[in-house]
């Protein structure tokens, strides 16, 4: 059986390669999808901490982060498509003032 | 077992780079369903078979889908070029992104399992639906009710959001109203009888 340390060692690789699209990307849907390689990343670790004590609550948990990242996706893309109407840009340098 | 972890890693780090470096945002999302799926892979090794399943459905499926379907709604597929707002914000994010993923593996290979894996992975009864059904609705349950709450706020929130402002007829003559649309023109600096924001053909050569 592989140990959890390499499936926690390969989650933290893929959350720090969501980190560098999140600082690196200038769209806004490609940080949204960089955002949703790091949910991936922490889900993995709970599965593998879940598996390493033998205990469902951790894959639970998962199943819960699961449905937030739906939502979060639906509202998310919903307010890019919102502002593209309205700004017609997603760069989000020109996003980066509130005021509409 | 081993030999299915190593693959499936090198598939979703290979995936998660094409996401990270594309400069084509299908290709992107492409690039994170791969890394999606072979995540899917790694929960059936880890002894989650439900979970794999759904992430399967509902992540590379459903999620995905509503991505791909955004980036073209909205002509996003081109990269955004210009002057970086930090200076060098690539070569930061990956120093900073390959200290961190070093820290990451260091501290990981400090966990010591705490018992036999053999002995914790026979406990989860593979992850089935059963077992996954169990917790969730006993230790669970108040999450899960605020769950559902959430997912229909987010219907509803994602309706109100990208519904347009129906035409309002008011029954104001036309010359009065006039005025009234020039400044709003003005303001949003789009001359009057643009294409509408939305519009697929707005602009041919990004679109071929």
């Amino acid at each position: 059986m592989v140990p959890t340390s390499s499936y926690v060692a390969l989650s933290g690789i893929l959350f720090a390669l969501g980190m560098i699209g999140v600082l690196t990307r200038r769209t806004a849907i490609m940080v949204f999808l960089s955002v949703e390689l790091m949910l991936n990343a922490a889900n993995l670790a709970l599965v593998a901490f879940a598996r390493s004590w033998g205990d469902p609550t951790g894959q639970t948990a998962v199943f819960i982060v699961m449905t937030l990242a739906a939502a979060e996706v639906a509202i998310g893309l919903a307010i890019i498509v919102a502002i593209f109407r309205k700004r017609e840009t997603t760069n989000v340098d020109d996003l980066a003032a509130l005021k509409g | 077992m081993i030999l299915a972890f190593i693959m499936l890693g090198a598939l979703a780090i290979v995936g998660g780079i094409i996401t990270i470096a594309a400069r084509n945002a299908v290709h992107a999302a492409l690039g994170l369903v791969g890394t999606l799926l072979s995540v899917a892979g790694l929960f059936a090794t880890l002894n989650a078979s439900f979970l794999a399943a759904t992430q399967v459905i509902v992540y590379a499926g459903a999620v995905m889908v509503l991505f791909l379907f955004v980036i073209m709604l909205l002509n996003a597929n081109q990269p955004v070029t210009g002057r970086d707002p930090v200076p060098f914000v690539r070569e930061l994010a990956g120093i900073g992104g390959t200290l961190l993923a070093g820290a990451f593996v260091v501290l990981a290979f400090t966990f010591k399992d705490p018992r036999p894996l053999a002995e914790s992975a026979a406990a989860l009864k593979n992850g089935t639906a059963l077992v996954m059904g169990e917790t969730l609705l006993t230790r669970f349950l108040l999450p899960f009710e605020a769950v559902s709450i959430l997912l229909l706020v987010a219907i509803v929130g994602a309706v109100a959001l990208v519904q347009r402002p129906a035409p309002q007829p008011d029954g104001v003559p036309d010359e009065l109203e006039a005025p009234v649309g020039s400044a709003r023109e003005e303001r949003s600096g789009a001359p009057r009888g643009a294409a509408p924001a939305l519009s697929l053909t707005r602009d041919p050569e990004v679109s071929a």
